[in-house]
């Protein structure tokens, strides 16, 4: 019989011992593994809900989008003839206005102009229930449209009620419930209204210049494929500024920022299962010191090392396997549960169901950490001495185990980062999490052995004599066997994750309520024609209200090309996606602080120059001299780099990444952007005025916009706060599992004090002191390390000052005080209910 | 005299305990023939189950030179001191050391079964009915009285028909009648295989009842008794 099958008959035998000690290592992988696995589960089946309904969320097989101007006559006749069934969409902001004069209301809106093919796939669906001819028909020789609840309510509107966008006046037929297309709007800056696009015609919000979008949603014709369709398209519109879009990725904005969501949530689920592995290396630990006996008489029995060895690692391994398989369970069923929940919640669709990728993922990094976190206790039974049947004298094996262990260990670490890697596909990100994660648990190893060290020393002070309880409880941390580094680990990283979100997630809130008052505008008026542009500005400037108002031109274009190399060459840089805002500037604005180069002179009339931002620049790797092509409404304009200048979007100000010299854009049609500044009070009165006397100029609450970046940031941190409570409670599952291993210890150490004449107050007062001792020290080390951590991420990631945040980082300390403490005082209750006698008798 | 089974030279153990070097023996040299029962006596703390540890190879001398059948135990790592000791050497302790998780039968066929033998539970079985407990054979080391449970050990022990057996107070846990009962069926043992059996004991009435008995103090042989061989002839 080979020695791994006797090893598999012993590992057999033990195991009927039962799961007696193995409880908390089960929790801690299933609680680890279930919550990597749930939240993989989530994002498979958001991303299999955007693929399934890919042709639904686009609105067709495939969509041309035009930016800020239709198709021409000749480019629409190619669509229709290319495609199957065409709609036309037209997509911008606006200002929706209800009621006359100085009673009126006004909110601003997403606008969504419609033709009768709408919807191609899907239904929309409207309160009361109609369809959608009937809606853009309108009512008493209006036309008609539909509104989200949420605006209407707003503008304190009912169906049957009129309202306006630009001059042109609305019936609101119903509300609008559910539009199929709509997901990808959804991070739009205002709720939904929809019309007919032939209605607003007469609007004076499509003029030359006006910020808009002209989708053509289409369906293929019968035998064509999506891959041929947008060959032909490309082809046809190579140059013209035209993005083509299929159902195959009908969101991607949205898939990337699920995606991107999900892998961050599945690194902080990492430091939750690196807490479990604590736990399990703790489970672990104890089980084989228990063994010793067993481990010694096999080896009188003539087993050798390799075979004790793969005994209790196939014991592990199964009892691993268990515990993952309780994890998926778990990970798999709790999205299945809460699906009815979740597809109320999200806005986006959600294929519930059993996905098996994320729960491969999340069992192969339960299976690495089971491994990283056990060889190190497995590989030192080899190190049990037979003479451990007869005397105590190395009966615990110490020391460093063979350098085959460590390699091997060494090695599933790296499979264990590479895989975070592989998986989380931002590999900096990953790294970092590996880092800090490693960084943290040497950090709080570190601290767990000073507070041993320090705290044996004290108890032995002199000044300590006479506080009974207090030596007690120094004593008992200082002891090698009170699995005091299990508690600070395991409870030090699950309160270094919730500080490190505390820190930013505070720091990034008082950073909004710090600079927002002085240095955002209260508003952004956009859609001002190059005619209103005077008239505008000085009726604003007339107001005694507006302290400051900053002017810009704007134009829309797409990156096309850079030193003529088409920019999609050039990497996923936020520049080159989509279309970007672009200015033109005579002389140098004021406040410009130039950084390279030179500006151009006044009336220069010579090729395109650009003045370009410097830090967006350096990410693309750019150059003065560098030529970059941007096609504006379907015109390639190629200018060269002639200066970068430093740019800081967190001033909320009017900031363009590329400038032009005027000449070369002021005769493409386009608009421009106004800033104005006002204290609270005059905002309203500004708004209503500016509305009344230029309707078709759009209106931004600056602080509206604030509010949703913040709920967003709140949503985000409650995301990222639950995926650490699940740290939190891995590693509170780790606590109650040391203050369970060492009940019995302490059920004796309580007998031999009573005995000697402590009464039970001041037994129980070393036991909190001691648990409290503990909770401090993993709390005060978690505190150093989240504000670590939350320095290098707001200073290196984010690119923001760091302030430390001393509220949230004392409710860090109270809380692991608390945790400790509950945790100790629970497993104390049984030591001090028990009689001295029969506890000392049994020990005999 | 044909060569020794066990041979000591000069055998010396020191431990290291909390508070220095503890010397635990010293100047131990001792022959132990084929088939021969000695018994190690003392009082406590005089090194007799460490010499008895060191015979088995399961503590390494500091000095000295240990050989059983020939082998130089000093001289073998972990692994192949476990090798040794699978067809070689059975011992039989004071507190049993049964494997909890393993019924009486698994615990006898486990030596066996590392050995190699196909036949490990056959054997297990036929060596638990020659020590009385042909009924409990599935029964666990808890569901056994201390006795039942020697017994057991005892089996485990003499299964793999070693050539020497070692027994460290086999009797120190258990009543009188309880005692006597055991050491008849180790002497039994003994002598239906003619292995060579070295037990320590508190016991005079043991000890008299094997070929020579050595007599240890401060961890020195303070003399050599060879009445019950005597007695025996």
């Amino acid at each position: 019989m080979s020695q791994l099958a006797i090893a598999w008959r012993l590992a057999r035998r033990e195991l009927r011992g039962g799961l007696q000690g193995f409880r908390i290592f089960l929790l801690c992988l299933a609680l680890g593994v279930g919550a990597i696995a749930a939240v993989g589960s989530v994002r498979a089946a958001i991303e299999a809900g955007l693929e399934r309904e890919g042709a639904t969320i686009l609105g067709g097989d495939a969509e041309l989008r035009f930016t800020y101007r239709f198709a021409e006559p000749d480019e629409r006749a190619w669509i229709d003839e290319a495609a199957g069934a065409v709609s036309e969409i037209v997509d911008f902001r606006s200002m929706a206005v209800a009621g006359e004069g100085a009673s009126s209301e006004r909110a601003l809106t997403q606008v969504k102009g419609i033709d009768d093919q709408w919807p191609l796939v899907g239904a929309a669906e409207f309160e009361p229930t109609m369809d959608v001819t009937t809606i853009l028909d309108g009512a008493d020789g209006l036309p008609g449209g539909a509104m989200e609840r949420i605006l209407a309510d707003r503008l304190d509107l009912e169906p049957g009620d009129r309202f306006r966008l630009g001059v042109q006046e609305f019936v609101l037929m119903a509300y609008l419930d559910h539009e199929p297309d709509g997901v990808t709007s959804q991070f739009g800056v205002g709720p939904r209204t929809l019309v007919a696009t032939t209605a607003l015609e007469q609007s004076q919000l499509l003029g030359p210049g006006t910020l808009f979008d002209v989708a053509y949603r289409v369906t293929l014709r019968e035998g064509d494929s999506i891959d041929r369709l947008r060959s032909a398209v490309e082809d046809r519109f190579a140059g013209a500024g035209v993005r083509f879009r299929d159902s195959g990725r009908g969101a991607p904005g949205v898939a990337r920022f699920v995606e991107r969501i999900g892998a961050f949530l599945i690194l902080v689920g990492l430091a939750g299962l690196a807490v479990g592995g604590v736990g399990v290396s703790a489970a672990v630990r104890a089980y084989l010191d228990g063994k010793t006996p067993v481990i010694a008489t096999l080896k009188t029995l003539g087993a050798e090392g390799r075979v004790i060895f793969a005994t209790y690692f196939l014991q592990i391994g199964v009892l691993t396997s268990a515990g993952i398989a309780a994890g998926l369970l778990l990970g798999a069923l709790v999205p299945l549960a809460a699906a009815p929940l979740i597809t109320a919640f999200l806005p986006v669709p959600f294929a519930a169901g059993i996905h098996l990728a994320p729960l491969a993922e999340a069992a192969l990094y339960g299976a690495l950490t089971a491994l990283v976190f056990t060889l190190w206790p497995l590989a030192r039974v080899e190190q049990v001495h037979a003479a451990a049947l007869f005397r105590g004298i190395g009966a615990q094996a110490r020391g460093w185990p063979r350098v085959r262990y460590l390699l091997a260990m060494v090695l599933a670490l790296g499979a264990l980062v590479g895989a975070a890697t592989w998986f989380a596909e931002v590999w900096q990100l990953a790294i970092g999490t590996a880092a800090g994660i490693l960084g943290a648990l040497v950090l709080l190893s570190g601290a767990a052995l000073a507070l041993r060290f320090l705290a044996r020393r004290l108890s032995r002070l002199r000044a300590l004599r006479g506080r009974t309880a207090l030596r007690l409880a120094l004593g008992a941390v200082g002891n090698p066997h009170e699995g005091v580094v299990a508690v600070v680990l395991s409870l030090g990283l699950g309160l270094t994750v919730l500080a490190t979100v505390g820190q930013i997630d505070t720091n990034l809130r008082s950073a909004i309520a710090r600079d927002l008052p002085r240095s955002v505008p209260s508003y952004f008026f956009i859609d001002i024609q190059n005619d209103q542009r005077d008239a505008f500005l000085d009726r604003l400037r007339a107001n005694p209200a507006v302290s400051e108002v900053d002017t810009a031109p704007q134009l829309r274009g797409i990156v096309s090309a850079i030193n003529d190399r088409p920019a999609r060459e050039w990497g996923d840089h936020w520049v080159l996606r989509g279309d970007r805002g672009i200015t033109y500037a005579d002389a140098m604005p004021d406040g410009t602080n130039l950084v390279e180069g030179e500006w151009w002179p006044n009336d220069y009339d010579g090729p395109p120059l650009i003045s370009f931002s410097e830090e967006e620049g350096a990410e693309l790797g750019l150059e003065l001299g560098d030529r970059i092509t941007v096609n504006v409404m379907g015109r390639d304009i190629t200018g060269t780099i002639a200066n970068f200048r430093a740019l800081d979007f967190r001033t909320g100000g009017i900031g363009f990444v590329m400038t032009f010299n005027a000449n070369a854009l002021a005769g493409a049609p386009h608009t421009h952007i106004a800033t104005v500044q006002t204290g609270p009070d005059g905002e309203a009165d500004i708004l209503r005025d500016m509305a009344e006397a230029f309707p078709n100029v759009t209106a931004i609450r600056v602080r509206e916009a604030v509010d949703r970046v913040s709920e967003a940031l709140t949503a985000l941190a409650a995301a990222t706060s639950y995926a650490a409570m699940a740290t939190l409670l891995t590693g509170f599952a780790v606590l109650i599992g040391a203050a369970a291993a060492g009940e019995r210890a302490r059920i004796f150490e309580a007998a031999v004090l009573k005995t000697i004449g402590a009464t039970r107050a001041r037994i129980l007062l070393s036991f909190a002191l001691r648990s409290a001792l503990m909770g401090a020290a993993a709390g005060s080390v978690a505190i150093g390390a989240g504000a670590l951590s939350a320095w290098l991420i707001l200073t290196r990631v984010m690119e923001l000052s760091y302030r430390f945040e001393p509220v949230s980082a004392l409710i860090i300390v109270a809380g692991g005080v608390t945790a400790t403490l509950l945790a100790g005082l629970v497993f104390a209750l049984r030591p001090l209910a028990a009689r001295p006698a029969h506890i000392l008798r049994a020990q005999e | 005299m044909t060569d020794p089974v066990l041979s000591l030279r000069d055998v010396a153990l020191t431990l290291q305990g909390n508070a220095g070097p503890v010397r635990i023996l010293r100047d131990i040299s001792l022959d132990i023939a084929q088939g021969e029962t000695l018994a190690l006596v003392g009082p406590s703390g005089s090194g007799k189950s460490s010499l008895l540890m060191l015979m088995g190879g399961l503590e390494r001398a500091t000095a000295g030179e240990v050989r059983a059948l020939g082998h130089d135990l000093t001289a073998l790592n972990e692994d192949a001191l476990a090798r040794f000791r699978r067809g070689n050497m059975g011992v039989v302790f004071q507190s049993f050391h049964l494997i909890p998780t393993m019924t009486a039968l698994e615990n006898v066929a486990t030596p066996l079964e590392l050995a190699g033998r196909p036949d490990a539970f056959e054997r297990a079985e036929a060596e638990l009915r020659a020590v009385g407990l042909g009924e409990r054979v599935h029964h666990y080391p808890a569901q056994m009285s201390g006795g039942e449970q020697q017994r057991v050990a005892l089996a485990r022990a003499a299964a793999p028909r070693p050539a020497i057996l070692l027994a460290d107070e086999p009797t120190g846990n258990l009543d009188e009648t309880t005692g006597k009962a055991i050491m008849d069926l180790l002497l039994g043992l003994r002598d239906r295989h003619g292995a060579t059996l070295v037990l320590v004991t508190h016991a005079p009435e043991l000890a008299a009842r094997c070929d020579r008995v050595i007599r240890l103090r401060d961890g020195q042989i303070a003399g050599e008794d060879r009445r019950a061989q005597e007695a025996a002839q």
